[in-house]
């Protein structure tokens, strides 16, 4: 151990013999990979966010009503008794009605990561068929007694923004409600969710439709979706345009629509981290070369030296690979350091208003380091080729 | 039979299109193992050159005619490969030259050591030689200066225990006192002979200095590329 410490000093000390080069290099590889690590952190956090959906929408359909455009959050509402309609059609096996609009009546679905959300459905509608299950991390769940109550679960990002407990008070859109638990974090949806009882949140919807609406119904009467579950063997797609042909008024999203429509938008953002990826490959790369290739004439004569006293072509040629792994090491440990710091800090500003934005990984930090560690190598292939093929005598020669 | 034999070696530099230098023009040599030979000579008369092709830093010239041959032990190594050559400098040669050359971010210790690790000892016994190569040069207690924080003399006892550390039978040493005043002269030299007589290791050294020459037990005179007269000991 010792003596693998006392080899890696060794390269340490060739390094910092040209302190500001280095130095200046070390600069240009931690700002590659501080970009890198916080793009990918962002990544991650859309990733998580597009995955818990996937999983959400794979096994059934939503049906909304046909003026509704696409994943939206504020659909029109639709009368509960279309689900009538919908379980005639053959191969429906379960249905449920469920409300979902945004928390807050003001707020445009905007911004990054996904807006607040209250979902309202009978616990249990379900008939266990949800395959995507949350947990209470305080407090408890809803249950089917809850129905006709004012209670509220709160998903962990908004438990957090408000400040609430189990037990708390809390408004939304002008109706008093009360904590009755907090969800475990998800990463996704339900971390910006507010769970209700049907009821309550049929009365929230109502509150909000329009006027025309309003008037010919009837709160209890008005959901925005109705959730299908297929019976087994079912090819979801198909039924899901039996129902869109069957009943009128309604349009439905599957799984695939889901992936189709969101999933092209987080490959856009992957290949944006890509091409910041490439940008800092370059750059670093380029530096880490021009570093080692001056660093190589300035020890030509140190070169000869080794080779006259018994260095292999091999030898020369690790000892630089090493060195320019080692500054793309040091740099990618100190990119990965501020990336946290920065993720860390804008995590926590964004906490307040209930914006996460990232979520750094340890197999992002894993790979910024290889990555960085092995760019530092590769670009330095080169100049230790030069090196190992240097003349022993002119090296000697050369003052 | 000869330890190093060499015959016909040519070096031609090509300076230009019509401009040739010819800095070695077919020297034979022939050293005796446990022999202390000194090689003098007027400056760029290829003094160098020829130690750096019986180090097997560089070849000689390969048209020359008959063509040039190296036998060390009797082994013929003129066509070796690079890495074949490497090994045999590593094992079985050390070099000394006049300006030092020790590698300044190395401490002494590292510095011999280095010559014991190409030499294929793990690190840490090439440590353990390292060490006891610098006590035969009196220099145990700087084993972890680095070369800036050692004078002229201590350095060169450093790069001399570091081409005696792994015991090679052939030390080449171009100039070896050449920036070193007289008592540092003298150290070094008593090094080296004290090596070439208990050891009977082989020694070929280049200098200007006729008495350390006079220490050698023959000095071959060299003048414009080829080896001249040859002087028995202390004839120079
Ligand atoms: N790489 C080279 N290119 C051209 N000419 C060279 C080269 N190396 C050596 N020479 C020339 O070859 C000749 C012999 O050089 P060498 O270094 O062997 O001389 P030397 O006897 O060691 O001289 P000194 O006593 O000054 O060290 C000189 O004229 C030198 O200029
Ligand atoms: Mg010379």
């Amino acid at each position: 151990m010792g003596l693998v410490i006392g080899g890696f000093m060794r390269l340490v000390r060739s390094l910092t013999r040209r302190k500001l080069r280095t130095t200046l290099t070390i600069v240009g590889i931690s700002v590659g990979i501080w970009a890198l690590v916080v793009m990918s952190s962002m990544a991650n956090k859309i990733g998580a966010l597009v995955e818990g959906g996937s999983i959400y929408y794979k096994d059934k359909i939503i049906v909304i009503d046909a003026t509704t455009l696409g994943f939206g959050f504020g659909s029109t509402p639709l009368p509960l008794a279309i689900a009538d309609q919908i379980r005639a059609v053959p191969g429906v096996a379960v249905t449920w009605p469920e409300v979902q609009m945004l928390f807050d009546s003001e707020a445009a679905a905007a911004g990054f990561g996904l807006p607040d959300l209250i979902s309202g459905t009978v616990a249990g509608a379900d008939q266990g068929r949800e395959q995507f299950q949350v947990r209470a991390a305080r407090g408890r769940l809803l249950t089917a007694g809850d129905e006709g109550s004012s209670n509220v679960v709160l998903g962990s990002d908004l438990a957090r923004k408000f400040g609430k407990q189990p037990g708390d008070a809390i408004t939304i859109r002008g109706r008093e409600f009360t904590v009755a638990g907090v969800l475990e974090p998800t990463l996704t949806a339900p971390d910006t969710t507010a769970l209700l009882p049907l009821e309550a949140a049929q009365r929230l919807l109502a509150d909000s439709a329009p006027l025309a609406i309003r008037q010919g119904m009837v709160a209890a009467q008005l959901v925005s979706q109705i959730i299908v579950y297929p019976e087994e063997g079912v090819d979801i797609a198909v039924l899901a345009t039996a129902i869109e042909n069957q009943v009128d008024h309604v349009q439905t999203l599957t799984g695939k629509d889901f992936d189709e429509q969101i999933g092209s938008s987080v490959a856009i953002f992957n290949a944006i981290i890509l091409g910041v990826a490439l940008i800092s490959l370059i750059v670093g790369g380029l530096s880490v070369i021009n570093t080692m290739a001056m660093s190589v004439v300035e020890r030509t004569r140190e070169i000869g030296i080794k080779r006259a006293i018994g260095a292999s072509r091999g030898r020369i040629m690790r000892e630089i690979v090493l060195e320019a792994g080692l500054i793309g090491l040091i740099g990618g440990t100190i990119g990965i350091v501020l990336g946290a710091v920065v993720v860390v800090i804008a995590n926590e500003a964004g906490r307040d208003s209930g914006i996460i934005l990232f979520l750094l990984t340890p197999n992002t930090a894993a790979f910024a380091l290889a990555f960085s560690t092995v760019l530092g190598m590769v670009a330095g292939i080169a100049p230790a080729w030069t090196a190992a093929r240097l003349d022993p005598v002119e090296a000697l020669r050369y003052e | 039979m000869a330890f190093v034999e060499a015959y016909n070696l040519h070096k031609t530099y090509r300076m230009g299109r019509n401009n040739t230098l010819h800095a070695l023009r077919g020297v034979d040599i022939s050293i005796e193992a446990g022999e202390m030979v000194a090689i003098m000579g007027p400056s760029g008369c290829g003094k160098s050159t020829l130690m750096h092709i019986l180090g097997l830093l560089q070849p000689p010239d390969r048209a020359a005619n008959p063509p040039p041959r190296i036998l060390i032990s009797g082994v013929d190594v003129t066509n070796l490969s690079d890495s074949r050559r490497t090994q045999m400098r590593a094992r079985t040669m050390g070099f000394v030259f006049q300006s030092f050359n020790l590698v300044p971010t190395l401490t002494a210790l590292e510095n011999v050591a280095l010559a014991s690790e190409y030499a294929g000892q793990s690190r840490s016994t090439a440590a353990a030689t390292a060490r006891e190569a610098l006590e035969w040069v009196n220099l145990g207690d700087r084993a972890h200066h680095r070369p800036t924080e050692l004078s002229g003399g201590e350095q060169q006892r450093v790069a001399i225990a570091r081409a005696l550390a792994n015991r090679p039978a052939l030390i080449l040493a171009d100039e070896p006192t050449g920036n070193l005043d007289s008592a540092n002269t003298a150290e070094v030299l008593e090094v080296l002979r004290k090596f070439n007589r208990e050891h009977q290791q082989t020694i070929v050294l280049v200098t200007h200095d006729r008495e350390v020459g006079a220490t050698c037990s023959r000095v071959l005179l060299m003048r414009d590329g080829v080896i001249g007269d040859e002087h028995p000991r202390a004839a120079a």
